[in-house]
């Protein structure tokens, strides 16, 4: 696997900071030859999930080539902007700036935090369901099928509307926004977490139960079951939640995956910092090593070393365009 | 509660009789709230709370917070890095012991505190973490509670003897120690985050914040209780204020103070899971964090029951050091004195030095970790699809015939899908008159107080509680606070609403008080049956204690995702999850109650003929009454400490707001969620006592 190269078909518009990330390697500054500027431990992020553990892991890995001295650190998904804009953590190679806290945007704002753009990650996120349900509702995967077969979705709970699991209460209210602009006759349920959310997809392909549900990936739970994604129409430029209408429908906003650093590091380390500026991986690349680790049950560290063995020419390349 | 007019208390300030008062307030709050109910159709206002009568308090709080943020940072970030070092010292000694010096040191107070049993006890616990493949998390996690402990106790301690000299402090110390244990920690966790910085250290802080409580109360309780005899002859003998206090004091309420470090540390291990919130070190929370992010349900159980057995060997060594009486060991000299001691540490580190030798006695071989999580979840997948129908229907009755009546109203609730028919006016008015005419009944056979319970039972199945106009739900509130606990206890109550007005977060209280109100009722009828059964069975309770144990102490986290694999995301499973969690207290004090019935009681009893039957309900009710009452108040206690929790499976009311706060990172919303939790916590607290007092003293009510 060579360079790979940042989506070009892009859903929505690049942020600002993604735009910033193309001219990344010359703003920092003369390439130096005494890296690792400092011995300090580079402290990077590790949150709860899976995709992230890789995308930290193999960063960590190839700063760890460089002769950087890495450190990872169990963090909580939303306090560790917090400690990222203070610069008690360094690095967090996946964030996914759709679940961002308040403190991110003041930060990026104020320099506490630097953006420093796409990790290569092609997120989706939408209403999916097993395929079990087209059988029921034939007109799937067009959204417009939903208005028609509303009683194959519905439950004792949301009768006569059809059951529609959002994203938890507090990561939101987007999946509401759509239903109520688009008219669409369905119960919007918040899903109270990642793992409930998970637990209500497994079980409901175990019965065969109907169920439609806001997600996102990647994520491995596409790895274990078959899972389909309600179409919308194209959007008109940037796909605006609140104020879609039936005839002009185009879902959700798609979210980008960005690559951050603490203000800090851009002092401390530069070299690492343009090193990660260069870091990129696919979906194709998670999903696969995903699968190795939450379904093979192999252990993590040896996935990443894998990946190392086999993208060497990668990795080296971004190593030799940071010295 | 029967009630008749000899306990209906002295004459009022008019000329009517006490009973004919009570009778005439409730009245009044009746028609009060049918005159809402009617007219609340036509004025806006008294259907829901105006907005422009909201007080900006999220606001508010958000901006103090930034001022306290930007002049005391550098203060709070020195006590971090103050507290950060002994963290990282212990959790490296714990690490650097290899397990068997650990499980052998462990094994050796554990017989001190409870004998062979307990040892044995302690070993397996220890050894299960380390079977499980979760023996360096459970290390980690232990460094928490092993700082944070001596901590709280400290801290509660020094709190208590201020509490103990001063009455002043006391009643302001007491006020603010309910507010601590009643507000839930995630809505504190986010200004601790912002203070201290990240990292283990806010787990610590919180830990310490939510722990110190009960060793004030009982710091306080032990010095005070100390019997005068004892102070007199201290005093005879000479002894100077300061003596008087380190040298009988302190050592005669020994037992107390002890039983408050056993409450410290109990619900300092409670604290691991939401400490690992934040993150900062892998422990054993994290684990189950994580494992429930991916619903992984035996993972995160396996995990679960490492801190639940965690938590059961410090409860036991705890408590068995707490009453443990002393056996001074005869000796002349200081090692022969503490022989066991010497001994225990001389060998901990024998081994210790050998196991750093040999590979397999410092790390588990991993080969070596069995986990049975495959066929857990493998279990529970086949459960759901056995018994789906059954479970359907469960969920459909609840729903349509409990929950959504009391929810939304009959009105709103009754259809042809639901129950088969069309609500009408006729529907409504029959209704009416049927509960009408119940409530008379009851007042002609049990008074006054029937009466109203029966009307505000009727009002709420009819109206539902996020229905009803807000004035006539304050009037109902301060009336009941009133009857039970007299005018201060109905101006608080009043106070307490009002706040829950002007803040905004009205709405969002009644559907948690919608939620608990339910689970209360639940949890309590079916945790008092069981611990009355439990109380006649040695079978049943010899069965139920692990059970209840586990339930107590296991993170609930772990409990969520099977509940949810069984009846989806929504609030009947968060109905569930607060019920098994909240009905063990109501078990316990249940068969502690009946157990403590004296004997002589029951055999004269039985002497003049009671049947068994007769004899629970005529006399061991009544004598447990007290005590079950006290699981009552607990049961209401646990409940709205559950709620946060239960917000996980998709719940609408308080419990969600703490975490848009903490994902918003804005404190305000998390605090005044967190606030409105306390509000209702101590409301019903105090509602439970005063109904408590009266009930063990009832000429005075």
């Amino acid at each position: 696997m060579g360079s790979i190269p940042v989506p070009s078909r892009w859903k929505c518009v690049a942020t600002a900071a993604g735009v910033a990330f193309a001219s990344m390697s010359g703003v920092i500054g003369p390439a130096s030859a005494d890296i690792p500027e400092s011995d300090n431990p580079i402290k990077i992020a590790v949150n709860e999930w899976t995709g992230q553990h890789i995308s930290a892991h193999i960063a960590g890995a190839v700063l760890a080539e460089m002769g950087y001295s890495v450190e990872f650190i169990t963090a909580g998904a939303l306090p560790q902007f917090q400690a990222i804009a203070q610069g008690e953590l360094h690095v967090q190679p996946e964030v996914w700036t759709n679940s961002v806290s308040d403190i991110y945007p003041k930060a990026i704002e104020s320099g506490d935090i630097v953006n420093l753009g796409l990790l290569g990650l092609q997120p989706q996120e939408g209403w999916i369901y097993p395929p079990y349900m087209a059988e029921k509702c034939p007109g799937l995967p067009d959204f417009n099928a939903l208005y028609e077969c509303t009683q194959a979705f519905a439950t004792s709970e949301t009768f006569p509307n059809g059951r529609l699991v959002t994203y938890p209460a507090d990561w939101g209210t987007r999946s509401k926004d759509v239903v109520e602009a688009i008219g669409l006759p369905f119960t919007p349920v918040p899903g109270g977490s990642e793992g409930a959310m998970v637990a209500e997809i497994d079980s409901a392909i175990a019965t065969g139960d109907p169920i439609l549900i806001m997600f996102w990936q990647p994520h491995w739970l596409f790895a274990v079951h078959d899972l389909e994604w309600v179409q919308w129409n194209d959007a008109d430029g940037e796909c605006v939640e609140e104020t879609q209408t039936r005839e002009m429908a185009c879902g959700f906003q798609q979210a980008t995956v960005d690559k951050i650093v603490s203000g800090t590091a851009t002092e401390e380390w530069p070299g690492a910092v343009r090193l990660l500026g260069h870091f990129t991986l696919t979906n194709a690349e998670h999903n696969h090593m995903i699968n190795e680790i939450d379904q093979n049950k192999r252990a993590l560290e040896d996935v990443v070393q894998e990946w190392m063995g086999k993208n060497q020419d990668t990795w080296k390349s971004w190593i030799s365009a940071s010295m | 509660m029967p009630t008749s007019p000899a306990i209906a208390g002295s004459a009022g300030p008019f000329f009517l009789s006490a009973k004919d008062q009570k009778v005439l307030g409730w009245l009044a709050v009746f028609l009060f709230t049918a005159g809402c109910i009617a007219l609340s159709g036509r004025i806006a206002w008294l259907g829901s709370y105006p907005e422009v009568l909201i007080l900006p308090i999220v606001e508010w709080i958000n901006q103090a917070e930034d001022v306290i943020v930007a002049t005391t940072k550098p203060f709070f970030r020195a006590i971090a890095w103050l507290l950060d070092h002994p963290m990282t010292w212990v959790r490296d000694i714990l690490h650097w012991l290899p397990w068997p010096a650990l499980m052998l040191f462990a094994g050796a107070v554990s017989y001190r505190a409870g004998g062979w049993t307990l040892a044995l006890f302690t070993v397996l616990g220890l050894g299960y973490m380390l079977v499980i493949g979760y023996w360096e998390e459970g290390m980690n996690s232990l460094s928490l509670v092993a700082i944070s402990v001596p901590l709280a106790v400290l801290v509660g301690f020094t709190i208590g003897i201020w509490g103990f000299v001063s009455r002043p402090a006391e009643r302001i110390i007491m006020p603010t120690l309910d507010v601590l244990q009643t507000v839930p920690a995630f809505a504190y966790l986010l200004p601790i985050l912002i203070l201290f910085g990240f990292g283990p250290v806010v787990g610590l802080i919180a830990s310490v914040l939510y722990s110190f409580a009960p060793m004030v109360r009982n710091t306080i309780v032990g010095l005070r209780n100390v019997a005068p005899d004892i102070i007199d002859s201290g005093l005879m003998s000479g002894a100077t204020r300061r003596q008087l206090f380190w040298r009988v004091r302190v050592p005669t309420g020994l037992r107390q103070l002890l039983l408050g470090v056993n409450q410290t540390t109990m619900a300092s291990l409670s604290m691991v899971i939401v400490a690992s919130i934040i993150g900062g070190t892998s422990d054993i929370g994290w684990e189950v964090l994580s494992t429930m992010r991916k619903a992984q349900f035996g993972e995160s159980l396996l995990a679960g029951i490492v801190i639940a057995l965690m938590a059961m060997i410090l409860d036991r060594v705890t408590n068995g050091l707490a009453t443990r009486r002393d056996e001074t060991a005869g000796g002349q000299t200081w090692i022969l004195r503490n022989r066991f001691w010497v001994i225990a540490l001389g060998a901990t580190l024998a081994v210790a030095l050998v196991g750093r030798i040999v590979p397999i006695l410092m790390t588990y071989p991993e080969t070596w970790v069995v986990s049975p999580a495959g066929p857990m979840n493998d279990f529970i997948t086949w459960f759901v699809v056995n018994f789906q129908p059954a479970i359907k229907e469960i969920k459909r009755i609840s729903l349509f015939y409990a929950m959504l009546p009391l929810k939304i109203g009959l009105a709103q609730t009754v259809s042809p899908f639901t129950w088969g028919f069309v609500w009408t006016g006729n529907h409504m008015a029959i209704t009416v008159a049927g509960l009408a005419l119940l409530a008379f009944a009851g007042f002609r056979k049990f008074g006054v107080n029937a009466a109203a319970a029966i009307a505000i039972a009727g009002c709420l199945f009819l109206f539902g509680i996020t229905e009803l106009p807000w004035p006539a739900l304050v009037a109902v509130f301060t009336m009941i606070a009133y009857r039970l606990g007299g005018t201060s206890l109905a101006l608080g109550v009043f106070a307490g609403l009002m706040f829950l007005l002007v803040s905004g977060a009205w709405e969002k209280t009644m559907l948690s008080l919608w939620l608990c109100g339910i689970a209360v009722i639940v949890a309590f009828v079916a945790g008092s049956a069981l611990g009355i059964w439990a109380a006649h069975s040695n079978h049943v309770s010899r069965i139920m204690r692990p059970v209840n144990d586990t339930l107590q102490t296991m993170p609930l986290f772990v409990i969520l995702i099977p509940i949810v694999m069984v009846f989806k995301i929504g609030e009947f499973t968060a109905l569930l999850a607060i019920i098994a969690y909240a009905y063990v207290p109501a078990f316990r004090y249940a068969e502690h109650g009946l157990r403590n019935v004296p004997n002589d009681v029951v055999e004269a009893a039985r002497s003049m003929g009671c049947t068994p039957n007769q004899l629970l309900w005529r006399v061991k009710l009544p004598l447990a009454l007290p005590n079950i009452m006290l699981g009552l108040n607990q049961t209401i206690m646990y409940a709205i400490a559950m709620l946060v929790i239960a917000a996980l499976v998709g719940t609408n009311g308080l419990g969600q707001q703490v975490y848009i706060g903490l994902s918003k990172g804005d404190v305000g919303i998390g605090l005044v969620a967190g606030a409105g939790m306390a509000i209702i916590a101590i409301m019903a607290d105090r509602m439970c006592q005063a109904a408590r007092r009266r009930l063990e003293a009832p000429d005075q009510a």
